[in-house]
């Protein structure tokens, strides 16, 4: 049995009196790419946001690569300590906006972190900023500036920042909703890229061609709960859940 | 009407006593040097305090916005008066400290310096914090989900996005640090306004206040239209709107 990477158990989060998440239980492997479906306010992103300690779970426990990441200093009260820090080094997240840093050029947006957090020296950051770079396609844009970067391009580079730091695994926060149609294809396909060489994926989205070839796990959340979950084919394809059937319906419908 | 004139604006009076009134112009302007650079970095201080996350910290951030409430509501003269004439008589404060006489300036100059960065630390601080609080919460969100500490994002991150969208509200507020360079005349430092009423005093003519309004509206009006300028160019961004795919 394949070493999980990511072990979610009995997850509850709260915004006040809101409860976004009501007992979330989830296993992802090694290596494993799971896309996470529902209707908007079903808790995808929040779930997202626990794995990272973004938005730390009120209960519930959280592994990543066997440690109980929830325990430890400063657990719990949503604020610094090494956990925290040390968590999202190894957990690397993109997110729908981009959310690049618009006074620093493609290639410093990657190396920022390495260098800050990492010690790493200008030299070696940006050798390995620009090998990154060019992975994503973006070889010829490394001292653009965000707002003269198309969508697409953006989130690309945004994918290469997190990557820098060489995470165990990546979390895509719907990432290709805010890009105009024809930008989608580019971010995709380096997704894919990603999921090929090995990497740990969660990927919540809307694009249901993208779950069904490139995810091992589909997760459809509804309320706050993991209603279905299974193989793509079996999820997207044959639902058992009427809410899933709904859902799918509404959004093939399209 | 003549008699007015003469009393307010004899040109000859004026040219008698230019030097005298600009010598004691710059000292206003050094009291405004002075007391930019430390409430510039004081509000930033304060401003970062009042950011900082989590429970623990909340002493830190009810005492930072008392601080704040308190020292934009108390008048800056009664600031001045109180520190000129308590800090002297506190004896267990070091006598260079409590009674500075600093860069051969005397201790009204210093005891003006505090009062004035103290009170501009509390405006400064509420302008970075509108500025902080005016860049998107992804920017902190991203900075911390790639490993950075609440510091290092506010430090390579945040900061560094609210300081360019803050000049036009900064300089407003340093244009007010400037006239108020001229409180300190209360405390029998020898600035422009003191000396101008000294003059009055011996005289009994009012134009060496006419020549120090002079003096202030020239350094004032360009730092005006410098604001307009940058408010302009400001919304000439917001109107171009969003921008993003140029490539």
């Amino acid at each position: 049995m394949p070493e999980a990477m990511v072990q979610l158990k009995g997850i509850h989060k709260r915004f006040g009196s809101l409860e976004v998440l009501k007992g979330v239980d989830l296993e992802v492997d090694k290596g494993e790419v799971v896309c996470i479906l529902g209707p908007s306010g079903s808790g995808k992103s929040t779930l997202l946001r626990c794995v990272n300690l973004l938005a730390p779970p009120e209960e519930g426990e959280i592994f990543l690569e066997g440690e109980d990441i929830c325990k430890g200093p400063g657990s719990g009260t949503g604020e610094q300590s090494w956990n925290l820090d040390y968590v999202r080094q190894r957990v690397g997240m993109v997110f729908q906006q981009f959310n690049l840093f618009p006074h620093k050029t493609a290639l410093e947006n990657v190396t920022m972190a390495p260098e800050k957090v990492l010690g790493r020296s200008k030299q070696e950051a940006r050798a390995k900023g620009t090998a990154l770079l060019e992975r994503v396609g973006l070889a010829d844009k490394l001292n653009q500036y965000p707002e003269r970067l198309s969508g697409g391009q953006q989130q690309r580079v945004a994918i290469a920042r997190a990557l820098a730091m060489e995470p165990h695994v990546m979390l895509f926060d719907e990432v290709t909703s805010a890009l105009d149609p024809e930008l989608v294809k580019e971010v995709l396909d380096t997704m894919r890229e990603l999921a090929e060489e090995g990497m740990t994926m969660l990927v919540v989205t809307h694009e249901m061609g993208f779950a069904k070839e490139v995810g091992d796990q589909v997760v459809f959340m509804d309320g706050g709960v993991i209603v279905e979950q299974g193989a793509p084919e079996q999820v997207l394809d044959h639902p058992r859940e009427e809410r899933t059937q709904r859902f799918l319906g509404l959004v093939l419908e399209r | 009407m003549s008699e007015f004139f003469h009393q307010y604006f004899d040109f000859n009076y004026m040219g008698e006593h230019f030097w005298e009134v600009l010598e004691a112009f710059l000292q206003n302007l050094l009291i405004f040097a002075v007391v930019a650079v430390l409430a510039l970095t004081w509000g930033l201080v304060l401003a970062l305090l009042r950011q900082l996350p989590g429970r623990k910290f909340v002493p830190v951030r009810f005492l930072t916005i008392a601080y704040i409430d308190l020292f934009r509501a108390i008048p800056i003269l009664i600031v001045i008066l109180l520190i000129s004439g308590g800090i002297p008589f506190l004896e267990f404060i070091p006598k260079d400290i409590r009674i500075p006489h600093w860069l051969g300036k005397p201790d009204p100059f210093w005891y003006g310096v505090a009062a004035l960065m103290l009170v501009y630390g509390a405006f400064t601080a509420e302008v970075y914090r509108a500025g902080i609080e005016a860049v998107p919460g992804g920017q902190m969100e991203a900075a911390r989900s790639l490993g950075m500490s609440h510091f290092a994002a506010m430090r390579h991150v945040i900061v560094p996005q609210a300081v360019t969208l803050i000049p036009a509200p900064m300089l407003n507020e340093l244009i007010s640090l400037l006239k108020d360079t001229t409180l300190v005349s209360v405390i029998a430092f020898s600035e422009s306004v003191l000396i101008s009423r000294e003059l009055l005093a011996e005289s009994f003519n009012s134009s060496a206040l006419i020549l120090t309004a002079f003096f202030f509206v020239v350094i004032i009006l360009p730092m005006a239209r410098v604001v307009d300028k940058m408010i302009a160019r400001n919304q000439a961004k917001i109107a171009r709107g969003s921008h993003i795919e140029v490539a």
